[in-house]
């Protein structure tokens, strides 16, 4: 069941790469679109098929691999991963949709966009910490190509930042991995929450520390964030659209899953500095967004600091802020696609970004009315006003943190007041005004480029007003997710007894964990 | 011919010289005349539905205090009723908009007449035969002595407006009529065709008079002297092409920021001003009579308006590009109409005077759009 | 039928939320061969439906205890936020004024704007704007509160950025928003802190917890002071005034409801978080301390405006500022009572100031002059408008004021001197700018004034007649003192007071041209209150350079200390340039290769690790 999630893009993209050169860009697109609208339709089956008061994993896959390895192809799915693998199909067919029809070499294009579809959903799916990270590393490469041959001027350095960035985080993640199996004495790469309870401490910190870097890099979080404006000012707005949509979403995924249900009793130690952390990463994304003048470097540093927000409700690991997380995870995915989406029209029709030239282009009859409403709309969205998703996942964020870090939140509750202020700029110049005469000629905007937009504004008002639709697929998982974190941290070993064998405090009275 | 005259010192010299050699503001093209031509057809077609309307209402909703038909012309039925709320009919509004431009700037005649004690008695006839009966009103009015008198006041530009613009009506019927039997070709053209028609209906007199209870009130009789010409046309294109009122869309009325002049005599908002690119935005005023243009303008253009980038979206931004062209030209007509001497006299000293005449209105068009029509491109 | 009626009270806000999505073909411009007028007469359907509703169910809850309807909205994770609508006589009661004003205020614009093509818009957003206040009238949830204020921060943003092409507007929409914007975040933060203290966002609950809590000093405080943060941002109360003064850029018509009923909304979440606010005296203390100062510094600063919607607009401040401080000493009574009064009052007086605007095109006192003798329905309006608002016997205004000073005279003397002060300002400056306008010489833009069309005139006549009205409203309502139990001393100075403000207004000299004294000290003063005290200059230096000398840093330290760093390492400088060449002529094959080693080489290291 859940592996057609991620095989039918995966032979979609092979019968891309066997058609014949002749056949045209648009018809590849069609067909790359209708691939991923059935695995579309597929994930809301599979969502309608799963059960909301389960905690466990559903719908498991469990196919010997490479025994020797531990590796196994063990897949399922649960209130985390559901939501992320529904956005990861629904914002790469709004990527496909907005993709130009007239670019070069347009059967690798598509196969590239299919295989990170596929591998995207192969790490949301995937319950081997070995499996996760094949498929971790199997979406590096298209990306870096798509950056790479498709991207603007300066696509080669950002195409090469990118990779290295990502592949140190590649290579952090699995140290740690290894790590975790080695130290543990386990045998095998499945994919369980007790693993690292033997462990002493400084081992447990250490470790985690390798993954917080890591999926820190993917999220990104001050300081190792560099490399994402510019892989954004240079990738196309397709490639945008996913990267900030569903591929940062690996990142805080992995924290959830790799660094809170892994280490618990680490994460709790290090939750205070995590905190500190995410206030910095919110405050500095936000202030650094207001001195930009790229609209797209604008919308790559709100979104460092709308990630941030993550990694504070992460830290706090309360049940709201947990839901929250997801939550936010979910409507950044859609904001920020809806974000990009519209900055895209706007480069294409007017040939710039910049908020310096760019000027009243709410001009009804020769400007662009509709990208300008839409774009108030997305921008207030991402402001957090109410009625829309941003402000329901912000407010579990703060509602469940301020228990645990009150002053942390007040600080981050400064960074959405941030958001306001360089988003309302934006608007202001570019949308507001007398339309420039150098502006007065653009060609117009048709009504397909306009429906991604629409589509991704209903979303977000639909889930923004009735926010249950989600909540009760994820509210599950979530809660039970941190009891089985605040069980297993309030047996914190003692960082001393680094190498005694382990005390077998969890065998002794078997705690409610959840056992996959 | 030019070569005996100086060259002008004037920074629009070159539009100077244009004129005196028998051109206008708007240089002579095929697709300008095309414009031009079946801008002022589908204008005539609403400049007579206008003018119908404004004559209805001085005459017929004369101080009626809730006017809610008067854009009906007498003629109330569901269906039109029905229309009427669906908003699918011509916007009067912008011809009451125009009428209080008039009104409101004053100059000419008509202006003058308003204040003298020979009108404040007519009117004072006619309000007190209207509120017969009525002491709320009249009450009302000895409260507020000036109120109905202005009220009156208003009329009487409704109905001089109304009348200035059937005569304008029928000029542009006849220039589109010619046009189409491809007797018209070049801008001097539709130029002198304007002219001749100003000119001939220059001395027609300008006179209002209300038919209350059955019986007939003047307000502005013919004794008054009130002629076509100086006493609506030329306080028209003053005020309506030249000055008009700021848009709310773009200025800002704070009194603080003082992007108002203090001085309605230097007003430059007209239509020769007007920046037609926010045209479909929100408080722009003439956004409504390119609305009512957009449904008359003739296939011709509409098929030259289809070529452009942006097809029918840009529509009536793209009419009000052509609708300025034309009224340069009506304004060409009219500052010839008015110049003291004929452009092609040979005589030194009447082309002295022609040419301080014509840099005096050069002075007034340095800050217009003059210099964006020049070129030829939207 | 009374429990329908009580049942479906929820319909009243939905009304003009249902309008205002009714217009969007018209406001996207799907309808582009006829007109928008459809979409306004649709929303003045629906508020009039809206106001009948109401009334009817004014009927219904009128001398009945508070009842209180609840809708789950969200409950997961241990958090149950539900929405909560209280439904008495004072929330309902507020609902019909908003509704009432709304729809004059919609008729108004029917004529006001009959030249501007973008009028769907602009009724979609009045729509927007009606259900939000009528949503907070009615609301009893803390946290729908919080949201509807935001939405109303977000369309009073769209209000005054209606005419976005015109220079100041694009500034005043940003400022508006943004100081907005300031408070309510600073809400949110006391929302959050509730919440998670208190467990529940329901105004009862919060009550509840209020009586029995006992939250460390420091704890309310804070609390407290960013609960009362959003108001001061809606109310334009210092220091979150200015956006007011700048949002007079917008049309007139969304102006009458901005400085009546929205302005009156924050004043009403003020007033239901009042029982909170108490808990803390440094958070009554600041709002009474806001209220004292915003109250004198409006008046002072409304004396020496030149602009007639500003004159105007900074007096609204300066009532509002009586209201939080009617707040602060936990008299809300008088919050009502005034801040009904000063809602139709000041309502007419917009729309006299509208009528204005639109007839001499001018919006400069100094520029204006003899419109009393043919504009009756303006002078009218604009004289009883000023009557109702200022303590002169008998309209609302002496009633609101009266119980002011009833209320405070023994508590807090210095306060009743307040409102005398406030009072005598006020009249002083209406007084003034009625013998600017009104009175005089005509002057070349007020030459030729026909009195408005009828599409104003009625709203016009409508509310003065409503203002009239006002004393027997109260009396119905039971809210106007037994008689003999009126203060005769207070009364006396209260209309002493107001007196004295219009002959001092009528015995001023007047300059028709915007002369400066000459005295230094006296250009000074006048300097200063014209430009609000500089504050928008002080604000120039310290937030806003803080801010942006932060994000400049911030980003400065990105560019070159952070990235500056991964490039000197030199990570991503090797390849940077030339290393990608082959991407740009290469073959497909050659990407099958890079994707093909990438893998093997993934494969080599994991299989390593086990070797």
């Amino acid at each position: 069941m859940l592996s057609a999630l991620i095989w039918i893009p995966i032979f979609c993209a092979a019968v891309i790469g066997l058609l014949p050169a002749s056949v045209s860009s648009s018809r590849l697109r069609s067909l790359a679109i209708a691939s991923i609208s059935i695995v579309f339709a597929w994930s809301l089956y599979i969502a309608t098929q799963f059960d909301v008061i389960d905690i466990g994993l559903q719908f498991q896959e469990d196919i010997p691999w490479l025994d020797s390895l531990g590796l196994t192809y063990r897949l399922g799915i649960d209130g985390l991963s559901l939501p992320l693998v529904i956005l990861n199909n629904l914002l790469t067919i709004v990527a496909l949709w907005c993709s130009d029809t007239s670019i070069q070499r347009p059967r690798l294009y598509y196969l590239l966009i299919l295989i990170i579809n596929s591998a995207v959903a192969g790490a949301f799916l995937a319950h081997n910490l070995l499996l996760f990270f094949l498929f971790y590393e199997l979406e590096l490469i298209p990306l870096y190509l798509l950056i790479g041959i498709w991207g603007g001027t300066r696509r080669g350095y950002a195409a090469t930042k990118f990779l290295i960035y990502t592949a140190i985080s590649g290579i952090l993640i699995l140290m740690s991995f290894l790590g975790l199996v080695w130290l543990s004495g386990s045998n095998t790469f499945e994919y369980n929450p007790l693993m690292s309870q033997g462990l002493p401490l400084t081992a447990q910190i250490i470790l985690l520390g390798g993954i917080l870097i890591g999926f820190g890099i993917k999220i990104p979080l001050f300081p190792f964030h560099t490399w994402l404006p510019d892989a954004h000012v240079e990738a196309s707005t397709p490639i945008s659209v996913l990267l900030a949509g569903v591929l940062l979403k690996l990142g805080t995924y992995g924290l959830i899953r790799f660094g809170l249900e892994l280490f618990p009793q680490a994460w709790s130690v290090l939750a205070p500095w995590l905190a500190g952390w995410a206030v910095v990463s919110v405050l500095f994304g936000a202030f650094t967004a207001i001195a930009q003048t790229d609209m797209k470097k604008m919308v790559a540093y709100s979104s460092i600091g709308h990630m941030g927000f993550i990694l504070l409700a992460v830290a706090a690991a309360t049940p709201i802020s947990l839901l929250g997380t997801v939550f936010q995870m979910v409507s950044h995915g859609l904001i920020s696609g809806l974000l990009f989406v519209l900055v895209g029209v706007v480069y294409k029709t007017t040939g710039t970004r910049d908020i310096n030239i760019l000027q009243g282009l709410m001009t009804p009859e020769r400007g662009l009315p509709i990208i300008g409403s839409l774009m108030v709309a997305g921008v207030m969205a991402s402001a957090g006003i109410p009625g829309m998703t941003g402000f329901i996942s912000e407010f579990l964020i703060f509602r469940g943190s301020f228990e645990v870090f009150p002053v942390q939140t007040l600080l981050s509750m400064v960074g959405t007041g941030l958001t306001a202020v360089y988003f309302l700029l934006l608007v202001n110049k570019v949308f507001f005004g007398r339309l420039p005469d150098a502006l007065a000629n653009l060609p117009r905007v048709s009504w397909s480029e306009r429906l991604p937009g629409f589509g991704l504004a209903l979303i977000i008002v639909i889930l923004g007003l009735q926010p249950n639709w989600m909540v009760r697929w994820i509210e599950t998982t979530t809660t039970a997710v941190i009891n089985d974190f605040t069980t297993v941290a309030a047996h914190l070993p003692n960082p001393k007894t680094i190498d005694l064998p382990l005390t077998p405090a969890v065998s002794e009275n078997p705690l409610p964990v959840r056992l996959n | 011919m030019v070569s005996t005259r100086a060259r002008s010192k004037h920074p629009l010299a070159e539009i100077i010289e244009t004129l005196e050699s028998g051109g206008a503001l708007l240089p002579d093209s095929e697709e300008n005349v095309l414009e031009v031509v079946g801008v002022l057809k589908s204008y005539a077609v609403v400049l007579d539905a206008y003018s119908n309307n404004l004559n209805y209402i001085a005459e017929h909703q004369f101080l009626v205090l809730f006017p809610f038909f008067k854009y009906f012309n007498g003629d109330v039925s569901a269906k039109k009723l029905f229309q009427h709320w669906w908003h699918d009919r011509f916007n009067y509004e912008f011809a009451e908009y125009c009428m209080k431009a008039m009104f409101w700037h004053g100059g000419g005649g008509l202006d003058a007449y308003l204040d003298t004690p020979e009108f404040v008695a007519l009117a004072q006839a006619a309000i007190g035969a209207k509120l017969k009966g009525n002491l709320l009103m009249q009450g009302l009015s000895k409260a507020f002595p000036e109120f109905l008198i202005e009220q009156v006041r208003l009329l009487a530009y409704y109905s001089g407006l109304g009348q200035f613009w059937r005569v304008m009506s029928d000029i542009f019927t006849e220039l589109s009529d010619r046009y189409d039997a491809g007797e018209i070709s070049s801008i001097p053209e539709v130029v002198a065709l304007v002219k001749e028609g100003l000119v001939k209906s220059a001395s027609l007199p300008i006179t209002y008079a209300v038919n209350i209870d059955g019986q007939s009130y003047d307000i502005l009789p013919k004794s008054a002297g009130l002629t076509f010409l100086m006493d609506t046309a030329v306080p028209y294109v003053e005020a309506v092409f030249f000055k008009s009122f700021p848009f709310m869309g773009t200025v800002s009325y704070n009194a603080q920021a003082r992007a108002i002049p203090s001085e309605p005599e230097r007003f430059s908002y007209g239509v020769l001003y007007a920046d037609p690119l926010p045209v479909g935005g929100a408080g722009i005023p003439p956004t409504l009579l390119m609305q009512d243009l957009r449904h008359h303008v003739p296939e011709y253009l509409h098929q030259f308006y289809r070529r452009s980038l942006r097809g029918e979206e840009d529509l009536r931004v793209m009419i009000c590009v052509s609708f300025q062209k034309s009224m340069f030209c009506v304004t060409t007509a009219a500052i010839l109409g008015l110049a003291p001497h004929s452009m092609d006299t040979e005589d030194p000293q009447e082309q002295k005077a022609n040419r301080k005449y014509l840099e005096g209105w050069m002075d007034k068009l340095t800050d217009s759009r003059i210099a964006y029509v020049q070129v030829c491109e939207m | 039928m009374h429990q329908f009626l009580i049942n479906t009270s929820w319909w009243v806000p939905c009304y003009g939320l249902l309008a205002a999505i009714l217009t969007l073909p018209w406001a996207v411009g799907l309808i582009r061969r006829t007109g928008p007028r459809p979409a306004a007469y649709l929303n003045i359907l629906t508020t009039a439906i809206a106001l009948i509703h109401g009334t009817f169910l004014f009927n219904a809850v009128w001398g009945q205890p508070p009842q209180y309807l609840e809708f789950q909205w969200l409950q997961a994770a241990g958090l149950d936020l539900s929405f909560a609508l209280e439904l008495s006589s004072i929330s309902v009661g507020a609902m019909e004024l908003v509704t009432g004003l709304s729809l004059l205020a919609q008729v108004y614009a029917l004529g006001y704007l009959e030249k501007d093509w973008a009028l769907a818009r602009f009724f979609g957003l009045m729509g927007f704007f009606e259900a939000a206040m009528c949503g907070i009238a009615l609301s009893d949830s803390l946290l729908l509160t919080y949201a509807l204020l935001e939405v109303l921060t977000l369309s009073t943003y769209l209000l005054v950025g209606f005419w976005y092409a015109q220079p100041l507007v694009v500034t005043a929409a940003r400022d508006a928003f943004l100081t907005k914007r300031v408070g309510d975040i600073l809400l949110l933060m006391g929302v959050v802190a509730l919440s998670t203290y208190s467990g529940s966002l329901n105004f009862s609950d919060l009550y509840q917890w209020a009586e029995t809590a006992q939250p460390a000093p420091l704890v309310a405080a804070l609390i407290g002071l960013s609960l009362i943060a959003g108001p001061t941002g809606k109310c334009a109360q210092f220091p979150l005034h200015l956006w007011l003064d700048e949002a007079m850029e917008g049309p007139n018509p969304a102006s009458i409801l901005r400085n009546s009923v929205v302005v009156g909304c924050g004043a009403f979440v003020l007033i239901k978080l009042q029982p909170i606010i108490v808990l803390s005296p440094v958070a009554s203390g600041a709002t009474i301390a806001l209220g004292t100062m915003t109250a004198i510094g409006a008046s002072l600063v409304s004396l020496a405006q030149i602009d007639i919607k500003r004159a105007l607009s900074h007096s609204t401040s300066a009532y509002l500022g009586l209201v939080f401080i009617a707040v602060g000493v936990g008299w809300t009574d008088f919050a009502f009572i005034l801040l009904f009064a000063h809602a139709i009052a000041k309502a007419l007086l917009f729309m006299s100031i509208g009528s204005i605007i639109m007839t001499t095109t001018c919006q400069d006192l100094t520029e204006m002059g003899g419109l009393w003798k043919k504009m009756p329905a303006t002078t009218g309006a604009f004289v009883v408008g000023s009557a109702g608002l200022i303590g002169l016997f008998p309209l609302g205004g002496f009633w609101a004021l009266q119980r002011g000073i009833e209320d405070f005279w023994l508590v807090a003397p210095w306060l009743v001197a307040v409102i005398l002060l406030v009072n005598g300002l006020t009249a002083l400056s209406l007084t003034r700018v009625f013998r600017l306008v009104f009175l005089g010489e005509p002057q070349p833009k007020t030459r030729r004034a026909p009195e408005v069309p009828w599409t104003m005139a009625v709203p016009i006549v409508t509310l003065i007649v409503l203002t009239l009205l006002i004393p027997a409203i109260l009396n119905e309502l039971t809210l106007l003192p037994a008689f003999g139990l009126v203060n005769v001393p207070g009364v006396v100075l209260l209309v002493g007071s107001g007196l004295a403000g219009c002959v001092v207004g009528s015995l001023l000299k007047l300059n028709h041209t915007w002369t400066r004294p000459v005295q230094a000290p006296l250009r000074f003063l006048q300097d200063m209150l014209s430009y609000d005290f500089y504050i928008d200059r002080l604000y120039r230096v310290s937030v806003v350079w803080v801010v942006s000398s932060i994000s400049r840093f911030s980003s400065w330290c990105d560019r070159y200390v952070i990235d500056g760093f991964v490039n000197l390492v030199g990570l991503a400088s090797i390849f940077s340039g030339e290393s990608l060449k082959y991407s740009v002529s290469g073959q497909y094959q050659a990407y099958m290769l890079t994707i093909l080693i990438g893998v093997a080489l993934l494969g080599a290291i994991l299989t390593r690790s086990f070797w």
